[in-house]
């Protein structure tokens, strides 16, 4: 790449403190405004200033397809500055809960923020004061627990008649599925209040829920039924205390990924708390689901990543799962600072890869070139062998939001995509079975993305066996949520 | 975060141990512990100076049988002056703030003024109140 003035600009930003100089900021803002893109990132990390009343969303094109009928609920940060103090990082803004009902053809969609104790506590300080991801504490924060500054703003679990809203150093936040009325936290057993539970459940085709809590070099292991009993909690070792946002499985196994992105000490913010050791490699820690002392360790180079796909186990013993492989974590360490305040990051975007493990102990990594986020997939195989990957894609270095929807097959190899254009940021999107179809592309892809152009939000339906040909429903609301991170269908 | 965290319990475990208190006076202080629940035991060390309290060396100390949902203390003959106070709820009555698998506490506990700490126990700044005559506080230990 030829070094030009903005990528030397966005480059220095990027690798720098975490706090962007005012004047880098505005270099960098002044030199994209001077390009024919859309820029206006602000929509993307806006501050939604109170709950979305319920409204039936305006129908902007096709029809809802007959028997989809159900809710995506999503969770992503939607508060972040306050004028007593500001959230320093896009991990750090208030869970805002919304709910995408479609039935009868109809959409409608509501929101209501997690109810939590950091809400309430910076609300009556008009102040973000608690310390997170990328965010100091301030002061004037008070905290007796990790769940006073758990911002419940990451992704969604059905369990149960409720949905759960996720962050992941703290406990799971209970919220009405009908009315989105925060419930409270959930302890899952008297002697394990407070320990962590990931934003990345595995929910298995029974609905089994396994689950990680991570804390350094130890991660306790969940595992729960479908109605959120709990069926056994016991903490593991981990060979290194790698940053751990998600893990997989398959059916008989827990597949835990450490970047080299390592916990070398104790400060917050948390991500301060990292370094990324440069030729250390990946390791991948397998345990039997059955039985967690039942270890095996393999090596991949060097990756960083945020999520992985679904795990699964050939006949002969071989295990393969897709993830989206960054070159490092530089986006978790500052970049996610950069985009709060408007500046792309001028960093490569993650890429498709799939992992594959042996059974004689040696492991490689197969990248594609296909540029790709949030992955899904077919959550009846969620396990079990699959053939599609399902993310978003259009993220480039001047461009920190996908504008893209692509589905990659693993047996042909085929990447198929849909692009939305340079007006629309992307979210992720959820695979929704087709009723009473069991074929893996038998299913629509429900999500939204935010219309820059027009300033809304819109909720899509593709169909998943024609995705290059768009949506088949498309609805707009009146007004523009800020994007989200991580949702779930339920029927 | 969480490791300081583990160290508002190791500092609140170490209350039993209290030295006996300085000179009769008239002033007092009542706690009324807010439970929700019953059964157990609140443990309630009272301190009176920033050295003592960052010390862990109290000048009084009760242990309260939770035998309704709001339970009362009452330190009688104080001398005027500042004090703070440190408290749980020991649930289970095992005689031990507990912790969970990666050292936070599960049992409930508050500090004089319900303050709170940042990443750790309420400062001596944050639970300091002052006593001259009776004084009544209302804490929560749900």
């Amino acid at each position: 790449m030829i070094p030009s003035r903005r990528s030397f600009l966005l480059g220095a930003a990027a690798m720098g403190s975490s706090v962007l100089t005012p004047d880098v900021a505005e270099a960098a803002r002044l030199l994209t405004a001077q390009d024919a893109v859309a820029t206006d990132w602000g929509l993307v990390t806006r501050d939604v200033e109170g709950d979305i009343a319920p409204h039936r969303l305006t129908r902007i094109h096709g029809r809802a397809p007959a028997g989809l009928e159900g809710a995506l609920y999503r969770n992503g940060p939607a508060k972040f500055r306050r004028p007593g103090g500001s959230a320093e990082h896009w991990f750090d803004g208030d869970g805002l809960i919304r709910k995408f009902s479609v039935s009868d053809g109809e959409a409608t969609l509501a929101a209501r923020f997690a109810d939590t104790p950091k809400r309430r506590q910076e609300t009556r300080l008009d102040a973000m004061v608690m310390p997170g991801f990328g965010t100091p504490a301030d002061p004037r924060a008070e905290i007796g627990s990790n769940d006073d500054a758990n911002a419940a703003n990451t992704s969604m679990l059905k369990v149960g008649d409720d949905v759960w809203a996720l962050w992941e150093a703290g406990s799971p936040m209970a919220m009405d599925a009908g009315t989105l009325e925060t419930r409270g936290f959930v302890t899952l057993r008297d002697d394990l209040k407070g320990m962590p539970f990931l934003a990345h459940p595995r929910v298995e085709p029974d609905g089994r829920i396994w689950n990680l809590g991570m804390n350094g070099a130890q991660a306790i292991v969940w595992r729960l039924a479908a109605d959120g009993t709990l069926e056994n909690a016991s903490v593991v070792p981990l060979p290194r205390a790698s940053y751990i946002h998600d893990f997989t499985a398959t059916a008989r196994h827990l597949v835990i990924v450490l970047q080299p992105w390592v916990q070398v000490r104790q400060t917050m913010p948390f991500s301060a708390a990292f370094d990324w050791q440069a030729g250390t490699g990946t390791q991948v820690l397998v345990l039997d689901k059955d039985n967690l002392d039942s270890r095996r360790l393999f090596d991949l180079p060097d990756f960083g990543f945020f999520h992985l796909g679904d795990a699964w186990e050939e006949a002969g013993g071989t295990i393969r799962f897709d993830v989206c492989a960054h070159a490092d974590m530089r986006f978790a360490a500052t970049g996610a600072t950069e985009i709060l305040n408007g500046v792309p990051l001028g960093g490569e975007p993650a890429r498709l890869a799939l992992a594959v493990l042996s059974p004689d102990g040696s492991a490689r990594l197969d990248r594609t070139t296909v540029v790709a986020e949030f992955p899904r997939s077919d959550p009846r195989r969620a396990g079990q062998p699959r053939r599609f990957s399902l993310h978003t894609a259009g993220e480039s270095p001047d461009r920190p939001f996908a504008t893209a929807i692509g589905l990659h097959d693993w047996s042909t190899g085929q990447a198929h995509q849909y692009d939305f254009g340079p007006d629309h940021v992307v979210e992720e999107m959820v695979v929704v079975p087709k009723p009473g179809q069991d074929a893996e592309d038998a299913a629509w892809l429900v999500g939204p993305t935010i219309n820059l152009k027009a300033r809304t939000t819109e909720l899509h339906v593709l169909d998943m066996a024609r995705l290059s040909d768009g949506p088949v429903a498309s609805w707009r609301s009146h007004t523009a949520l800020p994007a989200g991170f991580h949702g779930i269908w339920a029927d | 975060m969480k490791i300081r965290i583990a160290l508002i319990a190791a500092a609140l475990v170490s209350t039993a141990a209290f030295a006996p208190q300085a000179r009769a006076q008239d002033s007092s202080v009542t706690f009324q512990f807010e439970t929700g629940r019953t059964g157990g035991t609140v443990m309630v060390a009272l301190f009176s100076s920033g050295e003592g309290y960052n010390r862990d060396q109290s000048v009084a100390s009760r242990v309260v049988p939770v035998t309704a949902e709001t339970v009362s203390v009452t330190f009688e003959g104080l001398a005027p002056g500042s004090y703070a106070m440190r408290s749980f709820y020991d649930i289970n009555d095992d005689g031990e703030m507990n912790t969970n698998l990666f050292g936070m506490p599960v049992e409930p506990y508050a500090f004089s003024n319900n303050a709170r700490g940042n990443m750790g126990p309420a400062s001596w700044d944050r639970a300091r109140f002052n006593v001259n005559g009776a004084v009544v506080q209302t804490i929560s230990l749900r």
